[in-house]
């Protein structure tokens, strides 16, 4: 650590004023969830008063419009659900791409790779079509299609770091009569662990937050949370600010749980993510 | 030990490849050959050559409008994003006090899904333009800097991280040997720091890219394309043209197609120049 | 190693659970065999009570029915998405001849049906070809609403300039106007912001002006020309009467509780929220808007001050002007699902209109006025606004104008309009170029 030269102490207070900048937004909508609904438009940037406050009314309300425990339930497991899957099939399918060499196992590779760049509004509807036309328009249904969709980032990133992996090991296991499946799991997907760490973040990320996909596949049957925040807007007949406010609050507080918990892993999955990306 | 591994494609590939074909590749085919016909549901699409297309492109001035709007805001915000998150790398790799701490809270934002951010800033920019008797709808230029400031909230932070890990990888070694060669801070920026991020530019301006380029949830919450439609970015246009006109199904699919080639063509691009000057570094 | 394993021992777990109550959850269907039947609703202030309406039915009848609400703005491209799909709505709703034409593939002829045979004025339905493809299920009424007790404090006061002394004497645009801009000069003395309620402008809020209010126009216009609106004729306009809607519309934004320039993200809530707290006079809304006004907590406006009065815009037929009054909501029942579920919707429609328990709910819940012969003279909605519609309806020397917004060409023209309506509220172009631009949209929409 540098000694606290005066321009040091200059960059410090420069970047506390900047982090209020970049916290206020949340705070300005924690304040304003605690309003009224009628005052929070006229007057979104003071504190409640006696006039104005609400206390726990919206949070109420929202909770009971948009059956917010239910969305963050069903939130829960398409997520937990997707990244698990895509950790462990993508993992394997990369070993096998990476060792397996081939003109059909270089085309599967620059396949995956070629699905990094398109966009999802290309396949929105097709997707969708064939997603309910093979009955997969459930929650279930709705993990096997991320595996599809998300399989390319993946793929790329676990295949980057699986030829990495020197031969020698493997050799060694075979030698010692160790069959595929189990070399994979006892030996490759421990070697792995770090990158299904920054897969599994960079697609909870992605999942969690992702509202088009859930929303044409099972949007009128199951809502998650991007749905059911977005659904507030006209889907009750009127549009409460306060119940809005209210849900955007519930929304990022298990994303700042999860943020304080795992901040190690998030940061280094994101650096480790973009440096092969 | 290989050929074994081929055998038990069954279990290492498959599960994937059926997934991504049918989740991908065949959405992927079928949507190219719907753009080429008009349809309502697959099975009665007619074929009718280039004509979505050109409707595309000369029905109503919403697409050209929305392909404007969304270069000017990729441009500004890959400038502003990358400009800022610099920046903040630049600072935040010091060893000073707090560290840690800012780039945590910087970081934050990212985790927040588009929808809700596009909320929490409508009620704020609403608010900050209060005071002068007008709304985000008043102008499409409101809107238009609304999404810019939004993404600088969203993605400074993300950006930061990689260019922190790129700094953090020049060896000590050699801006000490800079300095006691009497060069300036500003030497040492120039000829050694930017240089060797390169790879991170390459990287950050790739990510800002794409993202501005795809942006839909932050678009939908914050303007939804208001004024009319003036607001309305590339992808969120082509899901009004899909799903909110009758008949247009063939024209948003080939709006779609559009879209694509074009995100591929810029990722490409991008890649190709940005990889060629860390060569010359 | 084993702790290796256990993240993927346990990712596995988790999916087999969701596998296991996912598929226990289908299973559980099929052994009950209970049919489900899917309605789209339109309407999204009485989304409860269909969820209502559901439960009870499923209880009665066993047949699940499922209830989805496209929100505001939404319903076409809902409905799309839904239809789409293999569990397709089987009961949806058209706004009439226009939607006919982009649904007809899915409309089933419904001219045998019972709830046809109870419609009471055959008229009504939306019909091609000797074909019966659309029900109304719901006589809906608009006009400008007002708080009597605000406008008869107005008359109290010595300050007001009008000779009038009563609401009901209002019979033209003139004295409206007259009334209105005195009120705003008096709005400190009668403790209102402004005499109307904000002038919602709001995408997919805006709809009470750029389809309510110009249907009154456009009526005038089709009369004069004697349009056949089932014909091709309707597919050019000239908005003869546009000075008449800029009078009303003028009138809304310049005496309003909010600044023209913030209408364009103020909502229809917003507005009626507004009508409930009494912060306003008037409002322009139709006799749905009671659910809403009767939600809001904190309502001051009592039950018997909730009146409603005709959309004067200054023709020479103001004086025997009515409320607007009709149907753009048509119950269709969806071709192309099995005939079970057909038979099954249709069942279920009669059994709402026609049992003495769905008809409960029909006009107690949905508060709606159902023009079924099964409903009795007193079987009406008790809210204020729905005995407002119906007094209107029966009194003499009173023409009602008809909703004849169900020919405007396209959503899709609807909102270039209401963007055209924000612009022009913004002071961004002048009324020429808004009339200009409707009637181009309007051409080009009618394609």
């Amino acid at each position: 650590m540098e000694k606290l030269s005066f321009k040091n102490i200059l960059t410090i207070i420069f970047l506390a004023l900047l982090s209020l900048v970049f916290i206020a937004p949340v705070i300005i909508v924690v304040i304003n969830s605690f309003k009224g609904q009628f005052f929070i438009a006229d007057s979104p940037f003071t504190f409640p008063n006696s006039g104005t406050f609400s206390g726990f009314e919206n949070y109420i309300n929202g909770i009971e419009k948009t059956d917010f425990f239910g969305a963050f339930f069903y939130s829960l497991v398409i997520t937990i659900g997707a990244v698990g899957l895509i950790v462990l099939c993508t993992s394997m399918t990369a070993w096998y791409l990476a060792r397996v060499k081939g003109k059909l196992s270089s085309l599967i590779y620059y396949l995956f790779v070629f699905s990094m760049i398109v966009p999802f509004q290309m396949v929105m509807f097709t997707l969708s079509k064939i997603a309910n036309t093979l009955r997969f328009d459930n929650p279930l249904g709705l993990i096997l299609i991320y595996l599809g969709f998300g399989a390319g980032l993946s793929v790329f990133i676990f295949t980057g770091f699986a030829r990495a992996i020197p031969l020698e090991i493997e050799e060694a296991a075979t030698v010692d009569g160790c069959g595929p499946v189990r070399m994979f799991f006892y030996i490759i997907f421990p070697i792995l662990r770090p990158t299904a760490v920054t897969v599994a973040i960079l697609n909870a990320m992605w999942i969690w937050n992702d509202y088009l996909l859930p929303y044409l596949i099972i949007g009128s049957d199951y809502k998650t949370i991007p749905i059911a925040v977005q659904y507030l807007q006209g889907g009750y007949g009127s549009r409460d600010m306060g119940a809005l406010m209210a849900m955007l609050v519930l929304s990022i507080i298990p994303i700042i749980i999860f943020y304080l918990l795992c901040q190690k892993y998030i940061i280094k999955g994101v650096v480790a993510g973009a440096v092969k990306g | 030990m290989h050929s074994s591994l081929k055998k038990h494609f069954f279990i290492f590939l498959l599960p994937t490849l059926i997934a991504f074909t049918v989740f991908f590749i065949v959405p992927f085919v079928l949507g190219v050959y719907l753009s080429f016909t008009e349809f309502t549901t697959v099975s009665n699409a007619q074929f009718v050559g280039f004509q979505n297309y050109i409707d595309a492109f000369t029905g109503d001035s919403t697409f050209l409008n929305a392909l404007w709007f969304t270069v000017k805001f990729a441009v500004v915000s890959i400038i502003t994003v990358n400009l800022f998150a610099f920046l903040l790398a630049l600072a935040l790799s010091k060893g000073l006090k707090g560290t840690n701490l800012f780039r945590a809270v910087f970081f934050m934002p990212n985790l927040i899904g588009g929808i809700v951010l596009g909320y929490i800033w409508q009620v704020i920019i609403n608010g900050i333009l209060l005071p002068y008797g007008v709304d985000l709808t008043f102008n499409a230029n409101y809107g238009f800097w609304g999404l810019v400031v939004l993404t600088n909230w969203q993605m400074i932070g993300y950006m930061m991280i990689i260019y922190i890990a790129g700094i953090n990888n020049i060896s000590p070694q050699l801006i000490e040997a800079a300095k006691i060669d009497g060069a300036t801070p500003f030497q040492i920026l120039r000829k050694i720091t930017l240089p060797l991020t390169m790879p991170s530019f390459t990287i950050c301006t790739f990510l800002t890219l794409t993202n501005s380029f795809k942006l839909f949830d932050q678009n939908l919450a914050l303007t939804a394309g208001a004024p009319g439609r003036e607001t309305s970015m590339l992808a969120l246009d082509i899901y009004n043209t899909f799903y909110g006109r009758i008949g247009y199904e063939g024209v948003g699919q080939a709006k779609g197609v559009v879209f694509f080639l074009l995100v591929a063509v810029l990722a490409l691009l991008q890649v190709y120049l940005t990889r060629s000057k860390e060569v010359e570094a | 190693m084993k702790k290796f394993l256990s993240p993927i021992l346990a990712a596995l777990i988790a999916l087999l659970a969701i596998f296991t109550t996912g598929c226990m959850g289908k299973t559980d269907d099929m052994n009950n065999d209970t049919q489900t039947i899917y309605y789209l609703n339109f309407k999204p202030e009485i989304a409860e009570a269909w969820e209502e309406i559901a439960k009870v039915y499923k209880d009665q009848k066993g047949v699940e029915l499922k209830i989805v609400t496209a929100a505001s703005g939404t319903y076409e491209q809902t409905l799309k998405s839904e239809m789409a799909k293999t569990e397709a709505p089987t009961i949806f709703q058209i706004n009439g001849p226009k939607g006919f034409v982009n649904w007809k593939d899915y409309c089933k002829d419904l001219k045998d049906s019972e709830l046809y045979k109870i419609l009471s004025d055959k008229s009504l339905a939306v019909t091609s070809n000797g074909g019966v493809y659309g029900i109304p299920y719901v006589v809906e009424g608009y006009g400008i609403i007002y708080n009597s007790q605000i406008m008869d404090k107005y008359f109290s006061l010595d300050g007001k300039k009008v000779s009038i002394n009563s609401t009901e004497e209002i019979n033209s645009f003139d004295t409206l106007k007259a009334v209105v801009e005195d009120m705003t000069r008096l709005k400190g003395e009668l403790g209102i912001e402004g005499v109307f309620g904000a002038t919602s402008l709001q995408t997919g809020e805006d709809w009470r002006w750029h389809t309510h209010l110009a249907n009154i126009p456009l009526y005038y216009e089709f009369t004069d020309k004697n349009i056949d609106l089932a014909g091709d004729d309707t597919k050019k306009i000239d908005l003869k009467y546009a000075e008449n809607f800029k009078n009303v519309f003028d009138l809304y934004i310049n005496n309003s509780t909010t600044d023209k320039k913030l209408l364009g993200s103020k909502s229809v809530a917003d507005s009626m929220a507004e009508f409930a707290l009494g912060k306003c006079a008037m409002i322009q809304n139709g006799n749905w808007a009671w659910s809403q006004i009767n939600k809001v907590s904190g309502n001051t406006v009592k039950q018997e001050n909730i009146k409603f009065l005709p959309i004067y815009t200054g023709t020479s037929s103001d004086a025997t002007q009515g409320l607007c009054i009709g149907t753009e909501n048509f119950l269709c029942i969806n071709k192309n699902v099995d005939e079970t579920k057909q038979k099954l919707s249709e069942d279920f429609l009669y059994w709402l209109f026609s049992s003495s328990d769905g008809k409960k709910f029909v006009t107690e819940k949905l508060d709606f006025i159902a023009p079924f012969d099964t409903f009795e003279e007193d079987e009406v909605p008790g809210d204020p606004l729905a005995k407002e519609v119906i007094r209107w309806m029966k009194k003499d020397n009173v023409t009602t104008i008809p909703w004849n917004f169900t020919v405007f060409p396209s959503q899709n023209f609807k909102e270039s309009f209401g963007s055209a309506l924000l612009s022009y509220a913004q002071g961004k172009h002048d009324f020429e170029t808004l009339k200009n631009n409707v009637i181009s949209a309007w051409e080009k929409e009618s394609k």
